[in-house]
């Protein structure tokens, strides 16, 4: 692991502003905040788990990175190359070294398209081979996605859905990407089909040491495969830890809500649980000070007013909250 | 081999509140008889949750809908079984007599609450409708009792919020306005389908709470219907497996997890990432759920099966393994009895 120094992604300050529009001339009359101020680092060979609800920015930060949303403000660096305002010509090269693997199976594959076609369009494309040439990769790459190369001149609708998952795999992965973001990647599938596909991009990400930008919302499908994880509430990262730490000794209180709102397979023990109050805020119109204030069980007068930092409070460990240090995971039980 | 009748320790089972015996529900297309349901038996008591779990198309929806006998016919019909509700069978009842069932004494809660909710009347209007039908209330006073239902569900402000549209709320409101307009009448019996599926976690834990609060003060039975064993295993008192349109499993919630007795069961329970338990590679069923129209014959998990035998291309019952614990599986005995491990080995890299 020579390499695992190297920092291949570098997202700094990056913001997402919708704006809201209204009445006859289309007037800007505020934004949305999808994404407000977002800063992570992602090595050459890691995974990075983005967690977060629904609106909190997950997906709109997974698509800046790519430049297929373009970001409001920020900077975004792959592989030490600032990309925010490269022409489309270069972004389109440099695209080949990032792809994204989308949650749908069902509506990101060309239905009229043969897997074939599908897969020696990609590689036309991107200049990378042609003829019996291709013809020979389209069937190494759906032998390891576990397809078989018999399958290639069927087309989408002939794969259930955990094989089309595979087939969106195969696609991002027959232009050899060094980062790959993938969105929500197992929650369309069924749970006996879930463990396949996680299985398989692990086992992707270990031979191929490929970097993954790794987006969902369940929260036990991120701890198993990545190696650090980011909690995402409203726009912002309010906790970034090694995965071990976040789940082991988690510094946010919106972690610990997160983590206790699971349910458990364990009969055996009933755990205690916090239930938040309340809705996840409109990101048109977020709270003052911390972003999470309204819906804290530990919340404080100063946490209205004052704005917490993302500070690192053990090593390698970041939390966004005035109280980092008397969050453990033990709080619940007080509550 | 003779088929014991069903739940052999259970002599109050004769007068379960509901008792769904042997269901088959099929849809005949040009095509095709698909068996979205064939062979499907449980029962539920007052102030008791049992959940029906399943992966898509393995027939737990259709179920549901049969129950209430919202089957669009055609192209589908109850074909077999009965639907024993306080002594009566639903599946002979009139459309008449069914509506007078529907919404008073048994409802149900949608996933989606958006495209379940009527989108052009206001939330209170689509609770007072139900409770003027089925109550015989007048307008004035159904009005009252929806607020209060509102209230109930935790909707803040009820009096305001009433004379909202459904899109006017967020996901996790409307869940709660379904709710509320489920339970108005207090029905004996709630079919709830993935009701917090689409959902946050956060908000999922507030209706699953709301859901037990409201169940322990009106005393009401709960079907659950979901595909998520975190949710069976925190709410439900009984579990159905189900697997290609049958139960493959029926046990207490206790024994569902602890001593699964049928391959599919373990293999589910093996192949979930556990919060706090990293393993390498996570266990695999492999292949994929089968297509309705081309069920495998004998047993319909036999082709994923990692313990399947010669004998498992012939049909299993579902038959009673140790007392009220029944399994659909020729092997179940072996399983019991600890001799036979049914879960999928660990995969190597």
């Amino acid at each position: 692991m020579t390499e695992a120094t190297r920092t291949l992604l570098e997202v700094t300050n990056l913001k997402k502003y919708f704006p809201i529009k209204k009445g006859l001339l289309s007037r800007t009359v505020g934004h949305v905040r999808a994404v407000d101020g977002v800063s992570f680092a992602v090595k050459q060979g890691e995974v990075l788990g983005l967690v977060g609800e629904s609106g909190c920015g997950k997906t709109t930060t997974g698509r800046c990175v790519l430049r297929l949303i373009e970001p409001t403000e920020g900077s975004v660096k792959f592989d030490g190359q600032e990309i925010i305002g490269l022409p489309f010509s270069e972004m389109r090269r440099l695209r080949r070294q990032m792809q994204i693997i989308f949650q749908d199976p069902y509506s990101s594959l060309n239905p009229r398209l043969s897997v074939r076609r599908m897969l020696t369009e990609v590689l036309t494309v991107h200049g990378l081979a042609n003829g019996a040439a291709a013809r020979e990769r389209v069937g190494d790459l759906l032998r390891l996605v576990g397809l078989s190369p018999s399958q290639a001149d069927r087309y989408p609708h002939e794969f259930s859905g955990g094989q089309r998952q595979r087939l969106g795999i195969a696609r991002a992965l027959a232009v050899e990407p060094k980062l790959i973001i993938a969105d929500e990647p197992v929650s369309a599938l069924d749970v006996s089909i879930q463990a396949q596909i996680v299985n398989l991009l692990r086992d992707l990400q270990k031979e191929m040491s490929l970097t993954y930008l790794f987006i969902a919302h369940d929260l036990s499908v991120v701890e198993h495969i990545s190696n650090r994880v980011a909690v995402m509430y409203l726009g912002k990262i309010v906790e970034l830890a090694p995965s071990l730490d976040l789940y082991r000794s988690p510094r946010h209180p919106y972690t610990v809500s997160l983590l206790s709102a699971i349910p458990s397979h364990d009969v055996t023990h009933k755990k205690t649980r916090i239930v938040l109050k309340g809705d996840v805020p409109n990101p048109a119109k977020p709270p003052s000070g911390c972003r999470f204030h309204p819906r804290c069980f530990m919340a404080q007068p100063v946490c209205a007013v004052e704005e917490p930092p993302l500070r690192e409070v053990a090593p390698g460990h970041c939390s966004a909250c005035h109280f980092a240090e008397e969050v453990s995971s033990k709080t619940p039980a007080g509550v | 081999m003779d088929r014991p009748s069903f739940i052999v320790d259970r002599p109050s089972s004769a007068d379960a509140l509901l008792r769904v015996e042997d269901l088959k529900t099929y849809f005949y297309t040009d095509t095709a008889v698909i068996k979205a349901v064939d062979g499907v038996s449980f029962e539920v008591n007052a102030g008791e949750t049992l959940a029906v779990v399943g992966e898509s198309g393995s027939g737990k929806s259709v179920t549901a809908l049969s129950i209430l006998k919202l089957v669009a016919s055609p192209p589908g019909r109850i074909v077999g079984g009965r639907i024993l509700f306080k002594g009566r069978d639903l599946v002979n009842l009139s459309n008449a007599e069914m509506r007078a069932i529907r919404g008073k004494e048994i409802s149900m809660i949608f996933q989606e609450p958006m495209t379940a909710l009527n989108p052009v009347y206001t939330c209170g209007e689509q609770i007072i409708e139900t409770l003027v039908l089925h109550e015989h209330l007048t307008r004035r006073d159904a009005k009252t009792r929806a607020i209060e239902m509102l209230d109930r569900v935790g909707i803040p402000a009820a009096r305001q919020r009433v004379d909202e549209y459904p899109h006017q709320m967020s996901g996790g409101m409307r869940q709660r306005v379904m709710i509320a307009m489920a339970l108005a009448c207090k029905p004996a019996v709630v079919i709830a389908d993935e009701p917090t599926t689409a959902l946050d976690v956060t908000i999922q834990a507030q209706i699953l709470e709301l859901l037990g609060e409201l169940q322990r003060e009106l005393g009401m039975a709960v079907i659950l219907i979901t595909h998520d064993l975190g949710v069976v295993a925190e709410t439900a008192d009984r579990v159905a497996v189900m697997y290609a349109g049958q139960v493959v499993e029926y046990s207490n919630v206790l024994d569902t997890f602890t001593k699964p007795m049928h391959p599919y069961t373990a293999g589910l329970q093996a192949s979930l990432p556990k919060l706090g338990e990293v393993v390498d590679r996570l266990r695999v069923i492999p292949g994929t759920v089968p297509n309705p129209a081309r069920f495998p014959v004998g047993c319909r998990f036999h082709p994923r099966c990692p313990v399947m035998v010669e004998q498992c291309l012939q049909d299993p019952a579902l038959e009673s393994i140790d007392g009220a614990h029944l399994s659909r599986c020729w092997r179940a005995r072996e399983i019991a009895a600890r001799t036979l491990d049914p879960a999928p080995p660990p995969v190597k890299a």
